[in-house]
């Protein structure tokens, strides 16, 4: 056997075994992410002007100062409360509203205030396919890069649909969630659905007091095994009715319900009760803080905010995003997606995901002060919503008054799919009402609902802020607490490679480990065994091509052994 | 000799998708010929109702009432439009009056829009104006019909006007919805933004004037209302020889990025010989490819039958060999 094959065995195993050696002995250095490699945005959007806060009048209309980062346009109140028709032509091309949308006419009772409301929705689609790039437009974030394929109900508007012709976001005025509608009782109102949308939809007008059918416009309980057929891309169709009682109610598109309705055809409707003057923010485009509030909320609360809870299935939205053939989105939408087997993935307060929910839906409040909370829970499933630091009353279920003797505190609250709660929420310090001052997180305490897309931070949380504890720009005030929310505010962070706790302490103890620069034991192992396979494929190979020369040195040996014997007998 | 057989259809598949695909080019031009001569037809008659500026009258400036069944609707909401005038006294018998914001930007109280309209600049490429055109163009979800896919569309989908033309467009939507007619990419020094733009809800008619630069090129034309481009509602107008061509505009040009089709088992009346529909279904599905992509697919997957019928072709050259 030749010497140099043993010398190379021994030279492998020497070899291997320093390698396994140096291995264990040190694991990964941590990576860590530096903040410039993050694609960062400012916290509050400096697209909105910080005027937009400050209490005003516009055209006549007050307007209630809102401190949050992303106030409501002052021009969409002014045009809300006195009606596109009514409002100057400067006002109204501050909305970029249709100078339709909103018509306000006829005070029937002489009360001093418009009994006859017009209101005009589109059905405009977010986040879609398009032949002409691969990506989706108009684009609306729920989170920093989160972009779900939605449909909305949205206010009649003007112009383009991107915020302008060089951007692929959308108008502001396209937006999830679908608007909330405020109307008096005994007003006669007509929601004028103009289906620009290339799907039949319609709308129902879930727990508001409207008739069956209307005399001229027919059928008008949206429901396309009921009472009218679908309303096709192109078409209009009005909703008309007088409501006789007031409460917090719901719209929605009825067709396609188990679809329609999880890609945003739903949005918050109130009824208010008839007063002298009472001028309402007909629409509250986003929801959120209620800047003119309605003449019975102000008897009796000191603010007001409309709390919208949606859930969607990432599934469902990418369909639309998947294909641009109408055609195709049918076939996947009514007859391929099983909702049965669905998840939601994304949970929304007011349209957003938290950090966005910090930028506008924020309870913004001082100690001592009553403030009237409206939910409504639009997602698939049941909710618990919790407010930290605070019990709550519930005052209405469903838009119905709750006996007042019998009204009770909690702070989780249960909401059904569909269903509304009306909380009065008192910024008193007794350690019940309230703890104190503070930012306190209101959120859905399913574990899932403070997710996006099933990784937190995320989902429909935010806050009730005191005003001690809300920064200039109108965002929490947290930084003497050594918090920094900048990182949420990062597309990186919702693609899951920034790791969240790297920056903890300052050598990134729960930081990335970074690759292992020798060899991992399963590659160690994988690679000896080829190179004992390899081996042992070397000998074989040696043993039969000389397998004349061994057989003869063996028998030479053999011999060699023997013949002593031999010679000793 | 199974093989032989479904290569033979495949084949006559390929040949079967061939002439469909020419007859059907044919079809596009024959209709959009029709097209062109309904608009004419119409254009005279509308040119006393719409000039360069809107008719103010808040009834349906285009009568539609045969085609359209929403215009009672139309009908009552006009009248409470009607109320708001009588009760809050806004005059709006000139709209230019109320309603003038700009020179570039008139719009009268139902949204009725014309934007970056130029009635006498004429463009620095331009000596004079070379002639004096008037094009009717109609929007509306019935003109999606011809094309399978789409759920908007204008009537044609692509216009030629000479260098230096004055263009008066009358652009009639027959939904009850907004549509509009956007033009892109103009010069900037007579049009803002580069664009020219008309707005209404329909049905009802607006017209705006525009004179074209003296180059040869191709504007882009659409309805930005969110998907109404992306589901068909898109065209060109060509300027003297164009320019580049628009993608996806439907029937016209092709889209950039493409759909997956596939064949769906769909019930369907059966046929009486077993034989017959096995073959129908195998052309059916060789017909059906109608976008690049699937065409190519198929070729792909025909090739590779061959392929793998060759196979045992090619291993039995050698075997002889060595048998031999
Ligand atoms: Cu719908
Ligand atoms: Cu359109």
């Amino acid at each position: 056997m030749p010497v140099h094959i043993f010398f190379s065995l021994l030279t492998f195993c020497m070899m291997s075994a320093a390698v396994t050696a140096q291995a264990s002995l040190k694991l990964p250095e941590t990576v860590k992410v530096d903040p410039a490699a993050l694609t960062g945005e400012p916290m509050c959007d400096p697209i909105i002007s910080a005027a937009w806060r400050e209490a005003q009048e516009i055209d006549g209309v007050k307007i209630e100062a809102s401190p949050g980062c992303s106030p409501d346009n002052p021009a969409w109140i002014a045009a809300a409360v006195k009606g596109t028709n009514n409002i100057s032509m400067d006002t109204l091309m501050k909305t970029g509203l249709s100078p339709d949308a909103i018509i306000k006419t006829d005070d029937l009772d002489g009360d001093g205030d418009p009994d006859r409301i017009i209101i005009k929705l589109e059905i405009m689609e977010l986040n879609g396919k398009t032949p002409d790039f691969p990506g989706v437009l108009p684009t609306f974030d729920i989170a920093p890069g989160i972009q779900p394929g939605a449909w909305v109900f949205a206010p009649k508007m003007s112009g383009m649909s991107t915020e302008n012709f060089e951007s692929i976001r959308a108008n502001p005025l396209l937006r999830l969630p679908s608007p909330v509608i405020r109307v008096e009782v005994g007003d006669i109102v007509q929601i004028v659905l103009e289906n620009t949308h290339y799907f039949p939809h319609s709308i129902h007008l879930h727990g508001v007091d409207h008739p069956f059918s209307h005399g001229e416009h027919g059928g008008q309980d949206g429901v396309p095994q009921t009472s009218e057929v679908e309303l096709m891309p192109g078409e209009r169709r009005i909703y008309q009715f007088q409501a006789r009682q007031p409460g917090t109610m719901f719209y929605h598109c009825h067709v396609q319900t188990h679809t329609h309705l999880a890609m945003g055809l739903a949005g918050m409707i109130i009824v208010e009760e008839n007063r002298p003057n009472n001028w309402l923010q007909t629409l509250n485009i986003g929801a959120g803080h209620v800047r003119h509030p309605s003449v019975a909320v102000r008897e009796q609360f000191d603010q007001e905010y409309d709390l919208h809870y949606h859930a969607m299935d990432k599934q469902l939205g990418e369909i639309i995003q998947k294909h641009n053939d109408p055609r195709l989105i049918a076939r996947d939408m009514n007859r391929r997606y099983d909702i049965t087997d669905s998840t939601e993935d994304y949970f929304t307060l007011n349209g957003l995901s938290f950090p966005y929910t910090l930028r506008e839906s924020l309870i913004i409040v001082e100690p001592d002060q009553k403030i009237k909370l409206r939910l409504l829970n639009s997602g698939g499933e049941q909710i618990a919503v919790h407010t930290h630091g605070h019990h709550a009353t519930i005052t209405h279920y469903d838009g119905v008054e709750h006996n007042p003797m019998a009204q009770i505190m909690r702070d989780v609250f249960d909401i059904a799919p569909a269903q509304r709660l009306d909380l009065k929420l008192e910024t008193v310090n007794d350690g019940k009402h309230s703890y104190g001052e503070g930012d306190w997180l209101i959120h859905d305490h399913r574990e899932k609902g403070i997710t996006t897309d099933g990784m937190a931070e995320g989902g429909s949380m935010s806050s009730i802020v005191y005003t001690s504890y809300l920064g200039k720009d109108g965002m929490p005030k947290v930084s003497h607490f050594g918090i920094d929310l900048n990182k949420y505010f990062t597309k990186e962070y919702f693609e899951r490679r920034l790791p969240i706790w790297q920056d903890l302490d300052e050598w990134a103890s729960l930081g990335s480990p970074g690759e292992r620069t020798g060899l991992d034991t399963a590659t160690q192992n994988l690679l000896l065994n080829v190179l004992y396979g390899l081996l042992a494929g070397l000998l074989i190979y040696l043993i039969f091509s000389r397998w004349g020369q061994i057989k003869q040195s063996a028998t030479a040996a053999i011999a060699r052994l023997k013949s002593p014997k031999g010679s000793n007998q | 000799m199974a093989k032989t057989t479904t290569i033979i259809f495949l084949l006559a598949g390929i040949l079967a998708f061939n002439t469909h695909a020419t007859a059907q080019q044919q079809d596009k031009s024959s209709e959009q010929e029709k097209q062109d001569h309904s608009g004419h037809d119409m254009d005279q008659d509308k040119h006393d109702h719409s000039g360069h500026s809107i008719s103010t009258k808040t009834g349906p400036a285009v009568d539609h009432a045969g085609e359209h069944s929403a215009d009672d609707d139309h009908g009552h909401d006009h009248d409470i439009d009607h109320s708001t005038h009588d009760t809050h006294a806004m005059d709006h018998g000139d709209m230019h009056h109320h309603h003038h914001m700009d020179d570039d930007h008139i719009m009268d109280h139902e949204g009725t829009m014309i934007m970056g309209q130029n009635l006498d600049k004429l463009p620095s490429s331009c000596q004079s104006i070379s002639e004096e055109v008037e094009i009717t163009v109609r929007a509306g979800r019935k003109y999606s019909a011809k094309f399978p896919g789409t759920a908007f569309a204008f009537d044609q989908q692509q216009w030629h006007v000479k260098p230096c033309s004055k263009v008066t467009w009358h652009f009639i939507n027959e939904d009850s919805i907004r549509h509009q007619f956007m033009m892109h990419g103009l010069p900037k020094y007579l049009y803002k933004y580069g664009m020219f733009h008309l707005e209404v809800t329909g049905p009802k008619t607006v017209s705006g004037t525009i004179i074209v630069p003296g180059s040869d090129d191709t504007y882009l034309v659409h309805c930005d209302i969110s998907h109404h481009m992306e589901k068909g509602m898109k065209a060109q107008l060509v300027v003297g020889k164009g320019g580049k061509d628009i993608p996806s505009i439907p029937g016209l040009t092709p889209y950039n990025v493409t759909d997956r089709y596939e064949a769906e088992d769909l019930p369907k009346v059966s046929n009486k010989s077993s034989d017959k529909t096995e073959k129908d279904l195998l052309t059916l599905e060789m017909t059906n490819f109608s976008d690049p992509d699937l065409k190519n697919y198929g070729i792909m997957l025909i090739s590779a039958l061959i392929g793998l019928f060759l196979i045992p072709l090619f291993k039995k050259i050698p075997l002889h060999k060595k048998n031999d």
